[in-house]
């Protein structure tokens, strides 16, 4: 009896959590026209494009649905649940696309099976998010015929040069490292500008060697090392390239001056263990602390920390409603965010590639656009993004809008993703 | 006389050589660097911060470890009851004494819910353990849709920490842990399926309904730890595949030195001074700025030297030839 | 009389009932949603094989009524070191020896701390996991600046292949069945597990046989290192990490009881790996939100549990 009780308790849980989960589904599955999933046109395809002059008028097969995985190396930060809901919210409710997520991706072999379960589900093209191997990404996907794109991210000259040729790699839209730098950069200049001298900097993913924590890092240094006097410098690093190479050799950044401002205090890595809190209060408590330059998260760390206090604190993420409190409170005062719809132009150049009609250089190659942040340096600034960011009606990025990039040419699409500030998305838009 | 009064001293010896011992290494430690391990009240506030938070871990862990039972599902249990107050407690804007009340609530329904399963369905707890884990990983995550909780502009809910405050966390979880163990029915009757499961079943005594109970106070204890973690940054992070079980290998180390402490003096108090030798420990990783692999080195080394001390003691009493007479004596019982 | 004897033979072979029924899902589901099954079965076998051939290896350790959570760890320091030396060399078989080598050690380590020093294997590594999760940020950090030690992709594609693979994997499982069904020491282990006590009063030496147990884990945690860098030759701080909770699930998903002792099976290791990859692909399929997805998997592992060591419960609860 007792054993034909615990059964039944099983089953009832397997039970009441798939009916849910089928729920879940069918409201996913709703949203797209033909729910039948069938190959994607190839490139001789029925589908005939219509070009028009500027940007091109095609003409899309939107009877069937086009299953699109995502690589997806984080799966709980606003940044990536942002572009998750950007997604699955709104493109795919607006196009007659599917998108696979994977599982959250912590290594090379956990991106490789993933390749292989979403090529085992039909998908035509894979968006990556995570980076731990890219060369071995696209040739996967190349070797699958499987089309494949990064997003938020770029890869690096070497690797660009090896793969542009390959016609399964689409390209990659996002911050490049110099743009990374340059974020790290503005943020520091700005707080150097309004007469702050003393900084503490949160290192995020520093320890771990993550390369755009490292050039953030390098960017707000190098600001320093200008603004700081005649004999400035960093550990007696001087330059850009000087900075990167003495962040990798520490792991991390030396406490101390530099010229005329100082650097107070430093804490990196995510332990979130009792001392690496006990750190991070020490840091945001730090004497004469005037501003916290964080890599990544900043407010969410110190926030709760510096309350009282005449502490500055600057980030770099998303736009999440939190930020916006935080920013209201006084805990937040400078955001360096991507806005959600900036995964829109890669996904309308894997789609139009899947589609039959691929977006390439004029020398036939795959793209490479840079992408930056948008500024937040105050509340009402914040608000005004966050209203068009969080919109699951009207993003930043329309159907209408991605709809120029679809079937268009090379030149259309890098003058679209080049105008990513916000007042030019704006006016993109209309 | 004499003999009670070596008694006492002996003990008291025992009690605080670790504890002691440690802090007396770590201000050694901080003085070569030239740094001062309490300088500032946030320095105090993160010691009482670590060592609540641990102990109550440490409690957490002991009840349901010293019956056998390993339960990976401590720290979803923290995470999800710490999510579920918080948004209510934002939303209803509610003060944070109520958010601790329903967090340690919400921990105990999590841990009864835990041990229910485990009850019913008579899989090893590990196994229960990992798959409610799971579960409750992601019902936080669903909870939130992924974005856990972040309350950091919320002064009411994040002026929890504070010394008198943790203080009194520690005193009332350790007055309230010892009753339950020390002087209820429930406490006796634990105690004798610890020594003996079967002969204690075989006497009446109500083995499902005491493990559930163990579940429900280990939950609620992570309970208040989930709210101690959240209402230090006011911030809760989601984790998800397991993420959530490094909060049980914390209680390993103090659990080990309350084992020893607690031949001198109630188990439960050892856990306490285990928890506070973790917490000097800690507060002296972030004064000295010592990086993360250096501190898990360094916490096993220490984990591992303390075990092979407390299992070989015997050994090395004989071989440093010291304190034979008691040996003898022990030998002879 | 007969009817019991049914039951239990029916209860015995649950756990390869329940990867059949696994499959047979993922088969009709992936049939009804036009996925390549063929290509499918390829992901799942390259899916299962590293954690199939550690948790195999880990059998032994289970069946003295320990666990060791370090394997992960222990993958990714053999894999890592194994990969530093292939880069210094450029010889496989060196990289391949590097890895089984140091596996072995760490896991000879952990043995002899546990039964020297008589401290509780699990204790034993749970230090060595923190221990050895450090030495992966070191080795990373002291192989030059970049968050990774990679062998060249070209130096390892041949290897790369599902016939290596299964393979090494079958002749890892035929050593280990052959050990364990067909030797005293597969017998020594499970009485040492099933009593202690006994086995020591009739002269079986436990420590003998926790060193045997975890040499045999150490081939292989070391096997398993070497095809994750076949695999994947990319290697960073996370590698491996989710192999040490990986084998602890495929261990008790394959039937195996983790008391260890006379009803440890070596293709129970096996058996679970495949039926948690199999399980995963299907969550895949259903495309969930992910922590309704995590849940559903939660239940359905507990069931399948449930229903896989059906056989073994007792009067009393289970400790």
């Amino acid at each position: 009896m007792k054993k034909v009780l615990a059964l039944a308790l099983c089953l009832m849980m397997v039970g009441t959590l798939a009916s849910g989960c089928g729920k879940e589904t069918t409201e996913n599955k709703g949203n797209a026209d033909n729910i039948g999933i069938t190959e994607a046109p190839t490139q001789e395809g029925e589908v005939t494009p219509d070009v028009t002059e500027g940007a091109k008028k095609v003409e899309i097969d939107t009877s069937k649905t086009i299953k699109i995985g995502v690589l997806v190396s984080d799966a709980t930060t606003p940044e990536a649940l942002a572009f998750r809901s950007y997604y699955t919210d709104y493109i795919q409710k607006q196009y007659n696309v599917e998108f696979v997520y994977s599982d959250e991706l912590k290594d090379a072999a956990g991106e490789k099976s993933a390749i292989d379960t979403l090529v085992t589900n039909n998908c035509k093209a894979i968006i990556s998010f995570s980076s731990f191997d890219r060369p071995a990404q696209i040739e996967q996907c190349a070797g699958a015929k499987v089309y494949y794109a990064v997003a938020t991210g770029t890869l690096t000259q070497e690797q660009y040069d090896k793969y542009k040729d390959n016609e399964y790699y689409v390209g990659a839209i996002g911050p490049s490292l110099e743009d990374e730098y340059q974020t790290g950069y503005d943020m520091a200049k700005r707080y150097i500008d309004l007469g702050n001298t003393n900084y503490a900097i949160f290192g995020g993913a520093i320890p771990y060697f993550t390369d755009m924590h490292i050039y953030r890092a390098a960017g707000m240094l190098t600001a320093m090392v200008e603004a700081g006097g005649a004999d400035a410098n960093y550990l007696g690093a001087t330059t850009k390239e000087a900075i990167v190479q003495q962040i990798y050799a520490d792991s991390g950044i030396q406490t101390g001056n530099i010229g005329s401002l100082s650097i107070v205090a430093y804490v990196g890595g995510y332990d979130m263990n009792d001392a690496w809190f006990a750190q991070c209060a020490q840091m945001a408590q730090t004497k004469d602390l005037q501003v916290i330059l964080a890599v990544g998260n900043g407010s969410d760390f110190f926030g709760a920390a510096i309350k009282g206090a005449d502490v500055k604190i600057a980030s770099v993420d998303a736009y999440a409603s939190s930020y916006g409190d935080a920013m209201n409170a006084g805990m937040l005062d400078y955001l360096a965010g991507k806005f959600s719809a900036s995964i829109g132009p890669v996904f309308a150049a894997v789609y139009s590639t899947v589609n039959g009609y691929p977006i390439r250089t004029d020398e036939g190659y795959a793209l490479a656009l840079s992408q930056g942040y948008w500024i937040a340096a105050s509340s009402d600034e914040f608000q005004k993004y966050y209203a068009v960011d969080s919109s699951k009606e009207s993003p930043a990025y329309t159907k209408s809008a991605l709809d120029i990039l679809v079937g268009s040419d090379y030149k259309t699409f890098s003058d679209f993703v080049s105008k990513y500030s916000f007042d030019e998305v704006v006016q993109l838009s209309k | 006389m004499k003999k009670n009064r070596m008694n006492i001293i002996k003990r008291l010896i025992g009690i605080s050589i670790i504890p002691l011992g440690t802090l007396w290494i770590m201000l050694a430690f901080c003085s070569v660097r030239g740094v001062i391990l309490f300088e500032s009240e946030g320095n105090y506030i993160a010691f009482f911060r670590a060592a609540a938070a641990v102990m109550l871990t440490t409690f957490a862990l002991s009840i349901n470890l010293n019956s056998g039972r390993f339960d990976f599902s401590i720290g979803s249990i923290s995470l999800l009851s710490s999510v579920v107050s918080a948004t209510v407690c934002m939303k209803l804007g509610l003060p944070v004494g109520v958010m601790l009340i329903l967090s340690l609530i919400l921990g105990a329904v999590l841990g009864a819910v835990s041990g229910i399963i485990y009850v019913f369905i008579q899989l090893p707890p590990i196994i229960v353990s990992l798959g409610v884990a799971l579960l409750f990983e992601g019902a936080a995550f669903a909870f939130t849709k992924g974005y856990g909780v972040s309350f950091v502009t919320n002064i009411e809910l994040i002026s929890f920490p504070g010394i008198l405050n943790y203080s009194l966390v520690i005193l009332i979880g350790l007055v309230a842990i010892i009753f339950l163990f020390e002087y209820t029915q429930f406490g006796y009757e634990y105690k004798t399926l610890l020594s003996g499961q079967k002969v204690a079943v075989n006497i009446g005594i109500k083995e499902k309904t005491n493990a559930i109970l163990c579940y429900i106070i280990s939950g609620g204890l992570m309970g208040v730890v989930g709210f101690i973690t959240a209402t230090n940054t006011g911030n809760i992070q989601i984790a998800l595949n397991f993420g959530s079980i490094g909060v049980m290998f914390t209680a390993f180390l103090p659990m080990f030195i309350g084992g020893f402490i607690g031949r001198f003096c109630n188990e439960k108090i050892g856990y306490l001074l285990g928890a506070v030798t973790t917490a000097f420990i800690s507060l002296t990783y972030a004064r000295l700025n010592v990086s993360s692999s250096v501190q898990q080195i360094v916490t096993a080394i220490i984990l591992v030297i303390f075990l092979i001390y407390l299992n070989n003691e015997n050994k090395l009493k004989q071989l440093f030839m010291f304190d034979r007479k008691v040996y003898a004596d022990k030998e002879q019982k | 009389m007969k009817k019991i004897d049914v039951q239990k033979q029916i209860l015995k072979i649950a756990p390869v009932v329940a990867l059949l029924i696994l499959f047979a899902v993922f088969y009709m589901v992936g049939t009804i949603k036009d996925i390549n099954v063929a290509y499918g079965m390829k992901a799942i076998i390259n899916q299962s094989v590293v954690v199939a051939i550690v948790a195999t290896g880990a059998v032994f350790i289970y069946t003295l009524g320990s666990f060791d959570i370090s394997l992960g760890a222990s993958v990714a320091v053999s894999a890592l070191l194994g990969g530093i030396v292939y880069n210094a060399t450029k010889s496989i078989l060196l990289m391949l020896a590097v890895c089984v080598g140091i596996a072995v050690l760490v896991a000879l380590f952990n043995s002899v701390l546990a039964s020297v020093f008589n401290l509780p294997v699990f204790v034993t590594t749970i230090a060595m996991l923190s221990i050895l999760n450090a030495v992966v940020l070191m080795l990373i950090s002291a192989n030059g600046t970049g968050s990774q030690i990679a062998v060249p992709s070209e130096a390892v594609a041949g290897l790369d292949n599902l016939g290596i693979k299964v393979l090494v994997l079958f002749l890892f499982e035929a050593l280990c069945i052959f050990v364990f069904n067909f030797t005293k020491i597969g017998r020594k282990q499970k009485f040492l597990g099933s009593n202690p006590v006994c086995a020591k009063l009739t002269g079986i030496s436990d420590k003998k046989m926790s060193i045997v147990a975890f040499v045999m884990s150490g081939i292989g945690v070391g096997l398993g290192a070497f095809l994750c860098i076949i695999y994947a030759p990319t290697l960073t701080k996370n590698t491996a990490t989710s192999v040490g909770m990986d084998v602890i699930i495929a261990i008790v998903f394959g039937g195996m009881p983790v008391s260890g002792g006379a009803r440890s099976k070596i293709t129970a290791a096996l058996i679970g790996a495949f039926s948690m990859t199999f399980l995963s692909q299907i969550m895949i399929l259903f495309n969930l939100n992910l922590g309704i997805g995590q849940m559903v998997k939660a239940a359905i592992f507990l069931f399948v549990v449930f229903v896989a060591t059906s056989n073994q419960r007792a009067k009393m609860l289970p400790r």
